[in-house]
């Protein structure tokens, strides 16, 4: 035996309070896991300083001309450019089967986001080399079941095939693109810009938004006024921004989700903080004696009080912990029901925030207490006057 | 034979709302290594302060209070823990076990504070266990012990560090006369086989016929007659 | 029965006055209850005011028409040709002389959203001249209607008020073109409060896409003119492909996709932390019952029976849940009930809307703290009720 195993044990001295308290404990980190992974897989994607995109002064769902990617590709400071249309691409059925779909011209695309395309050399040049071909984020391609060189047949809801009259393409599946926590691919689903051009009823020879990759970061200002500077004052303005400037102002048209995560969680931490807080004064109350047993025989104040904040954060870690565990079962239901949308996984910098907060919980519920027990004088607790 | 304990001079005020009550007022005494003293006296006589003033869980206002020779009331609150667990141990009438451990792991609690490695301190639980027959009973926990039995895991606790003092505050007060008398029996073996220097507070005549000599106390002195013996 | 409920009556004064002894835990779980039911009614609320928004855009004699399988305005297509065949429907109703209908298109245009300074989606809609008589409700509260054939805007007071980029009198430009906002107008409770609207063909013709609606609005005569109207339409194979639906059947639809989210995400949340609170609730109690079982052992030596302990801490729990869903519902009615808020609708664009409790989300919130209370109250009551009446606990 020894002071952990101590600790251990009067933990568990009211094992139904101790489970309640866990369980309570358990729900506001899940809480706060899963909140944060979503908010993490929305807003943190990874950026590229050199990258910047190019759309519609009006709305990023104004076409521009094709003209203005020749243009921009040209421009001085701008390294590679390449350009992507919007497909409104879904499997079967909306919502469940909503893809986010992007026309693209391959080899340029390949270059402008090369960090997140690291796929193998053949299916890579599958892809270039089928017109129909097309790539599906691994995640994308798992939950629908869809194997490499399939022919799958995908729906938009915005253009109409040429070919058949109907709104149905079929693309060969020429590989699957691994992707990684912050990936820039999460969820996407490529194809090929010339092949959609060309079997599209209307809206031809237009793109959606040109991204492009810039000689260095320093120039993004320049580079950036000089392209809007070129088509001001013609029917396709532009505006041109750095990726992260561009990801931000497209998440926050959902709302103040930073905001209503703070509300939420806060609401439940400040619930468990109560909650704990008051159950912790109680159990030392209770053991007022003892406190006072084993401050006789010997064990210092700052050891009664080590161990009593000891246990309020063994008590914290292991509602953190459970809570870690149950957001991940939270996060794989929610990717095996899919709504729409790539599937969620449990975001690092949200376990790091449960290990911080749990460690102020522990702090915050165990202080009070402990303190209490710390300055329990034996003659008082013992009633031995 | 040496003296164990002396007190010299000791004043000791309690003040309760406005009133200040002088509980004692000048007390001297010694106690001598290896004696069983059974201190008896009426309530408020200042018993139970006594024994706080010696077991150093309470502090004299003037006075000196040696322990072996060392003074041990200018010490401070850290100094009288660490001085407490390597040289007393405490017996109290309710026990005082935790409920949530088992007979062995009360009694290993105070070897918590030493430095043992954990096969001696297995051995040092077994030995204490042994010495007050129940080490039959190591697995079981407080509540499934009978009031004698507990308070044995006690007497456990109170030696298994090897103190010289063990200080008694009524500990057969809880229990009937034969286990009371069973319990003076184990405290009177420890007392005479291992050299225990014994104080025990008690109300009970008989329980003090254990003892090798009673001190009677009576607002905040003892029987002069008495002391000098 | 008179002497249990006297009994239960008895044990509850009991436990309610020795609520101040464990008064911090008592609040801890009151407080708790609050807060879950607090989240509850703030997504509910949420929801409901998005979807009454939607809903009550819609009115049930006007039949709007989509291309079918178009989750949204933006993705549908409706032809010049197809506009003149479906005036000529059945129980079209007619103003001056005219069919009352009009084509539609609807594109996206960036405003400014005034408490983040981000850019949004702002919706701007090209509308016919019967547009406006199609709208019933809709008043200009400030300047005048666009005139047909000019580039003039008229914005929503909704959108106003949440946006900015589009204030009364300003001039923006749009497509190398300038646009002048020459009125405001109100629509209390609908979508189209938070919409831009100009002439169809000058935003048919600025925006590039001549000749191209995207949604058609027709007067019917009746509501009950609906039914017929659809029929006809599905006998022209010209309209193939055309989904004919009262603009309020059209709106419920919509109303259901948005709002269906944020219920979900609030009922989820709710109950994950009503089962936090819970356990806040069952440990106070279980304190309780520990806190008085000598009471309570001496209570049933006198001859009070287990029943009576049972219901004495049922009732407490129940006291303590109440207050806290009473609390939790008057936080929701101050904090948030009535504010305006805004977020991306089904039809892409930013959609501005009241946070709206209504009776049945109260009543959901009261149920919730009800159970709470009742689970709360109830495995604490078992161990009161067995409770033994020992006289040497009693004696403590």
């Amino acid at each position: 035996m020894n002071d952990r195993a101590l600790m251990w044990k009067n933990l568990w001295r009211k094992p139904v309070r101790t489970i309640l308290l866990v369980v309570s404990i358990t729900i506001a980190f899940a809480i706060l896991c899963v909140m944060l992974s979503f908010n993490d897989a929305i807003s943190n994607v990874r950026t590229l300083p050199t990258r910047m995109i190019t759309l519609s002064k009006i709305n990023f769902t104004e076409p521009l001309p094709m003209a203005h990617y020749d243009r921009i590709a040209r421009m001085e400071g701008v390294a590679v450019a390449t350009h992507m249309n919007w497909f409104g691409g879904y499997f079967q059925e909306m919502p469940r089967g909503f893809l986010p779909v992007f026309a693209v011209d391959p080899e340029t695309y390949f270059q402008v986001y090369a960090e997140d395309l690291q796929i193998p050399a053949e299916q890579r040049d599958a892809f270039f080399n089928d017109p129909t071909a097309m790539l599906v984020a691994a995640p994308v391609a798992e939950k629908f079941g869809w194997r490499v060189g399939q022919r799958i047949p995908i729906k938009s809801n915005i253009f109409t095939n040429s070919t058949s009259g109907d709104s149905t393409w079929e693309f060969m599946l020429a590989g699957t693109i691994p992707t990684p926590q912050g990936s820039s691919q999460t969820g996407s689903v490529l194809i090929h810009y010339d092949y959609f051009n060309e079997t599209r009823t209307f809206g031809r020879d237009r793109i959606g938004w040109v991204p492009f990759l810039t000689t260095s970061a320093e120039l993004n200002d320049r580079v950036s006024n000089a392209i809007d500077q070129r088509f001001a004052n013609s029917a396709d303005e532009t505006s041109t921004n750095d990726e992260a400037t561009f990801n931000k102002s497209f998440t926050a048209q959902l709302g103040n989700i930073a905001l209503v995560i703070t509300l939420v969680v806060g609401s439940a931490f400040i619930a468990i903080l109560l909650i704990v807080g008051t159950t912790m004064a109680l159990a030392v109350r209770e053991r007022t004696k003892e406190v006072g047993v084993m401050k006789t025989l010997g064990f210092s104040s700052g050891r009664v009080l080590r161990m009593v904040l000891g246990e309020s954060m063994l008590l914290a870690f292991l509602g953190a912990g459970f809570g870690a565990l149950l957001a991940l079962g939270l996060l794989a239901m929610a990717a095996g029901a899919g709504g729409g949308g790539p599937p969620v996984s449990l975001a690092p910098s949200a376990l790091l925030w449960s290990a911080l907060i749990a460690l102020g919980l522990g702090l915050l519920t165990g202080l009070a207490p402990a303190l209490q027990a710390y300055r329990m004088r034996i003659i008082d607790a013992l009633g031995r006057r | 034979m040496t003296d164990l304990i002396r007190l010299t001079d000791v004043e000791k005020n309690y003040t309760r709302g406005k009133e200040k009550i002088s509980i004692f007022d000048k007390l001297t005494m010694r106690i001598e290594q290896g004696d069983f003293v059974a201190i008896m006296g009426p309530s408020g006589s200042g018993k139970t302060t006594l024994l706080n003033l010696l077991g150093g869980t309470d502090k004299a206002d003037k006075g000196a209070i040696e322990f072996d020779g060392k003074r041990i009331d200018n010490l401070n609150e850290g100094q009288l823990t660490a001085w407490r667990a390597a040289n007393v141990g405490f017996i109290f009438q309710f026990y005082n076990l935790m409920p949530i451990l088992t007979a062995a792991q009360n009694v290993e609690l105070p070897l918590l504070l030493t430095k043992l490695a954990p096969k001696k301190r297995r051995e040092n639980v077994a030995t204490a266990l042994k010495i007050v027959g129940l080490e039959d009973r190591a697995k079981h926990r407080p509540r499934e012990m009978s009031g004698g039995q507990q308070q044995r895991v006690a007497i456990a606790r109170a030696i298994v560090s090897d103190p010289k003092l063990l200080l008694c505050d009524e500990p057969t007060g809880d229990l009937d006369r034969t286990t009371a008398d069973e319990i003076l029996g184990t405290l009177q073996v420890l007392n005479r086989d291992l050299g225990k220097t014994i104080i025990m507070v008690t109300h009970d005549a008989q329980a003090a016929k254990f003892a090798k000599r009673t001190l009677h106390l009576d607002k905040g002195r003892f029987e002069q007659a008495e002391l000098a013996a | 029965m008179a002497s249990l409920l006297n009994q239960i009556g008895a044990v509850t004064a009991l436990n309610v006055r020795s609520i101040p002894q464990r008064g911090w835990m008592s609040v801890a779980s009151v407080v708790a209850v609050a807060l879950t039911i607090a989240v509850l009614l703030f997504f509910l609320a949420l929801s409901n005011g998005l979807s009454q928004t939607v809903k009550g855009s819609g009115a049930d004699d006007v039949a709007i028409i989509i291309r079918e399988g178009s989750n949204a305005e933006l993705n549908s297509v409706v032809t010049r040709d197809q506009l003149s065949i479906l005036t000529t429907g059945p129980g079209v109703a007619q103003r001056q002389g005219r069919p009352s209908a009009s084509g539609e298109l609807l594109v996206i245009v960036d405003g400014v959203k005034r408490s983040t300074s981000t850019n949004a989606n702002m919706p701007f809609r090209g509308i016919g001249a019967e547009g406006l008589a199609l709208r019933r409700g809709v008043r200009i509260t400030e300047g005048r209607m666009f005139n047909p054939g000019t580039n003039e805007i008229v914005v929503g007071a909704g959108l106003l008020r949440e946006f900015s980029g589009f204030e009364f009198g300003k001039s923006i430009r749009l497509r190398g073109t300038t646009w002048q906002i020459v009125g405001v107008f109100e629509a209390p409770g609908t979508v189209f409060e938070s919409e831009l609207w100009a002439d169809i063909a000058v935003t048919q013709s600025l925006f590039n896409r001549p000749n191209v609606y995207q949604t058609m609005r027709i007067q019917l005569s009746s509501p009950d003119a609906v039914k017929a109207f659809q029929d006809w339409a599905k006998t022209d194979a010209r309209l193939n492909g055309l989904e004919v639906l009262s603009e309020r059947a059209y709106y419920a639809r919509q109303a259901s996709q948005s709002s269906a989210g944020f219920m979900f995400i609030g009922l989820v949340l709710g109950i994950m932390m009503a089962i936090g609170a819970l356990a806040g609730a069952l440990n106070t109690m279980y304190s309780s019952v520990a806190a008085r079982s000598a009471e309570i052992a001496t209570l049933r030596i006198i001859g009070f029976s287990g029943w009576a302990a049972f219901f004495g801490t049922m009732v407490e729990a129940l006291m303590l849940s109440a207050a806290g869903g009473a609390l939790g519902i008057l936080l929701a009615f101050v904090a948030f009930n009535g504010r305006t808020t805004s977020t991306l609708g089904a039809g892409f664009t930013q959609l501005v809307f009241q946070f709206q409790l209504s009776g049945g989300i109260v009543f959901a919130a009261i149920v919730m703290a009800i159970v709470i209370g009742l689970v709360g109250g109830f495995f604490p009551g078992i161990r009161a009720a067995r409770q033994r009446p020992q006289l040497e606990l009693a004696a403590q």
